[in-house]
């Protein structure tokens, strides 16, 4: 349908794209991704015929796109670019009516197939109620459905969009979407759309082709595209890939960008977690340099995705079920080194207030989230517990994660200053 | 599902006639409009300083327009002479100049996707003005290719200039309008400073380089009508091939590229075109400003945008306004007016009220 054959193109002295070899099917939804300036935009213009290849060959539907005409490639090429606004009053009617122009020459005047056209068009799009409209008038959403009616009017072969949702809030975003999503299914368009938002092409497509640096890093299924080596790599930044639960599809969750300030020496601490508090101050802390272990976490749970995700050392149970004695004596195991035992903002029930056994017999420091103590469900045990623990070992309570990562630089400051 | 079924036929219902209904009222108004317009131009045919009777204007115009053949018989030869040989060629050298600047003013801002373009942006005007001035200082009195030395000096140095102008502003095979748009308005600046200085150098010129310089219909005729007819009928002709073209360029011309316009070579005929025509018009009557920019503009705020119907209506438009303006400038007082004056005199206040009237910002913005 589509072939890129070592296709080369740049401005000026700059290679934009080098060497770009892929080849589109037909009824194929392809998404094109990569970051800013890594040739998505560029690519498309050497398809659409607003730019010539430096080198390498473009064979749209079996025809060498360098040899055809303006109005022949419209005929088999229509593009959607992001939304945009026309200076002057012409109906949306003027406006679909644009794309028969391949089919027009002068002297003939509109036929009954163009008519047609422009109706099938402006019925799938679902323009036809404000066809008498102005353009101008109309919101960015129906715009954006009124430029996709023109070129469905262009009836081609192939599709080409340009980040079509960048200007539209979410539910445009998905209505733009989905119809594309219908007309490739339904009439078995071909799409190759420039996305940037990775999770929304995920869903929608069935494949991914992702540029770096003007060169192809990746092509295939989504799952094939979103891996975390390749995402990382795109968006240079810390990042979770996860299955989407609703549509089964890899989505990415960003983590974060900056780096923390790191810490002077780094402590050993373990966390005691569970649910889904604590993967803020989880990811803050191993940011830092920190020496992390934790448990006991649910499988399932945020705490216990973070931990795998950055490969913290932790103790595992399955959901929903109770901390067992074999796995609390593996969680205490774990922080026997631990300087530092941080109880973390988790709702305490029976299930898992064994996780403060034994707590009195190692060495290291107690802090103790008081967010906790609003999340009790143990009908008052755990407080007992924790007088019980107070009388043989000092527990510090702290009122947010900020306080703790104080006192923790005060732990951890003095012994930087001995080294300086 | 069935409401949306019965949804589509009832909006193709509503489309069938609600279009042929639109369409048939557009129409008769264009019809109402250019019956109007035709009225006009016959209202300032026969109207003038010359003590010629109503009555016998008409036989004179049924005969000497029309070929039919009713007596002219006490008719003195002196009023046929005035309305034959004066009166009509003025009325009709106007309506040939201003439809050519107003379909050029149209052609032009629809390449450049500017409203304040006119046909002389790219410094015509004034490259016809120095040639004119040129001319009028050598005292060149032969004649070049069925033209005056003026006139002819004048054709000249619009078209050197256009072509001036776009060479400097061409990039490779293309032609960027901004940069048009910037020398355009670089080489106009040098040409008037030009011409300024020729007139310092040429006192006993200037009332005559000036008057040239305001435009003027005065003295002109059947020879200049003769002369621009084929540039302005195949002109206009070539410019409302272009329309289609024209309208899909006003949506951006990357957009237009991928509709399957040959943008460039668009770009490029309507300079041409459009050049050539508006040289010959200005050589023959001087410099007649606002027509361009002013018709274009009204008639888009009635007919939209699209080229198609915006063109011819500018035309005839374009046409009865000009006759006007002459009919005021050569009746209003004892002395002739330069018509240019007239034009601008009028077309911007009225300009300004279309302006502020128009909340819209579509068509003017």
């Amino acid at each position: 349908m589509l072939s890129l054959e070592d296709v080369s193109a740049g401005y000026g002295e700059k290679d934009v794209l080098s060497g770009i070899r892929a080849s589109v099917r037909r009824g194929e939804f392809a998404a094109l991704i990569g970051s800013n300036g890594a040739g998505k935009s560029t690519l498309l213009k050497c398809i659409s015929g607003l730019m010539q290849p430096r080198s390498g060959k473009i064979i749209i539907c079996g025809r060498d796109n360098a040899a055809l005409k303006p109005k022949e490639r419209a005929r088999l090429v229509a593009v959607v670019p992001q939304s945009y606004s026309v200076e002057y009053d012409f109906t949306v009617e003027d406006v679909v009516a644009m794309g028969r122009y391949p089919y027009q020459s002068f002297g003939k005047r509109e036929s009954q197939e163009d008519a047609d056209a422009v109706r099938n068009a402006m019925e799938a799009t679902n323009t036809l109620a404000f066809r008498k409209r102005l353009y101008n008038e109309l919101s960015g959403g129906e715009k954006q459905r009124v430029i996709l009616a023109r070129a469905l009017a262009q009836q081609p072969e192939i599709l080409l969009l340009d980040e079509p949702t960048s200007a539209l809030d979410i539910h445009h975003q998905t209505e733009v979407m989905e119809l594309i999503t219908e007309l490739n299914r339904r009439e078995g368009l071909t799409v190759l759309a420039v996305l940037h938002d990775v999770n929304m092409a995920s869903r929608y497509c069935c494949r991914m082709i992702l540029l770096r640096d003007g060169k192809i890093a990746a092509d295939g299924e989504p799952s094939a595209v979103i891996t975390k080596k390749n995402m990382e790599a795109l968006y240079r930044m810390k990042l979770l890939i996860r299955e989407n639960p609703l549509f089964h599809k890899p989505e990415i969750v960003p983590i974060r960008v900056l780096r923390e300030e790191p810490a002077g020496r780094p402590v050993r601490i373990h966390v005691i977690c569970g649910s889904d508090g604590a993967v803020k101050l989880i990811e803050e802390l191993e940011d830092r340099g920190f020496e992390l272990t934790a448990g006991v976490v649910n499988v399932g749970s945020g705490d216990c995705e973070i931990c795998r995700y950055l490969q913290i050392p932790h103790v595992e149970i399955p959901p929903f079920t109770p901390v067992t004695a074999e796995a609390q004596a593996k969680n205490l195991e774990m922080m026997r080194d631990a300087e530092v035992i941080l109880i973390s903002d988790m709702p305490f029930g029976e299930n898992n207030l064994m996780n403060l056994d034994g707590l009195e017999k190692m060495k290291g420091k107690i802090f103790f989230h008081k967010n906790a103590l609003s999340g009790d469900y143990t009908g008052g045990r755990l407080i007992e517990r924790l007088q019980k623990l107070g009388e043989k070992k000092k527990v510090v309570y702290f009122g947010d994660h900020d306080e703790f990562l104080r006192r923790l630089r005060e732990l951890s400051g003095p012994e930087r200053g001995e080294a300086e | 599902m069935a409401r949306s079924v019965r949804k589509n036929a009832d909006a193709r219902f509503e489309r069938g006639t609600g279009m042929m209904k639109r369409k048939k009222k557009k129409k008769l108004a264009l019809a109402l409009a250019i019956a109007g317009c035709l009225f006009l131009i016959y209202i300032c045919t026969v109207m003038g300083a010359a003590s010629v009777s109503l009555g016998d204007i008409n036989r004179i115009l049924l005969h000497e327009v029309f070929h039919i053949p009713v007596s002219l018989e006490g008719i003195s030869e002196g009023s046929i002479t005035i309305i034959r040989d004066v009166r009509l060629p003025r009325v009709l050298l106007g309506f040939l100049t201003g439809a050519s600047l107003s379909v050029c003013g149209a052609g032009y801002q629809g390449i450049f996707k500017n409203p304040m373009a006119d046909p002389f942006i790219l410094g015509i005007s004034s490259g016809a003005a120095l040639g004119a001035a040129i001319g009028i200082v050598l005292h060149f009195s032969g004649s070049i290719a069925g033209l005056s030395g003026t006139t002819f000096l004048a054709f000249a140095g619009a078209l050197l200039t256009v072509l001036l102008v776009y060479t400097i502003s061409r990039r490779g095979k293309k032609v960027p309008v901004a940069s048009l748009l910037l020398s355009g308005i670089a080489v106009n600046q040098s040409l008037s400073a030009f011409m300024s200085l020729i007139m310092l150098f040429n006192q006993q010129s200037m009332d005559q380089i000036m008057f040239w310089t305001m435009g003027s219909l005065n003295g002109k005729g059947w020879n200049q009508v003769v002369t621009i007819l084929p540039y302005v009928v195949v002109g206009i002709i070539l410019l409302l091939t272009s329309a289609r073209e024209l309208d899909i360029m006003l949506m951006g011309e990357e957009t237009a590229i991928q509709l399957g316009v040959n943008v460039e070579f668009v770009k490029k005929k309507v300079l041409v075109v459009t050049s050539i025509v508006t040289a010959a018009v200005v050589s023959a009557t001087g410099i007649i400003g606002f027509v361009g920019l002013l018709i274009p503009h009204v008639v888009r705020l009635f007919t939209g945008p699209g080229h198609r119907v915006l063109m011819p209506v500018s035309l005839v438009f374009g046409g009865t306004f000009l006759i006007l303006c002459d009919t005021v400038a050569r009746s209003a007082i004892t002395q002739e007016i330069p018509v240019g004056i007239i034009t601008a005199a009028c077309g911007g206040p009225f300009f300004l009220y279309l302006l502020r009237k128009s909340r819209k910002g579509g068509a003017v913005q």
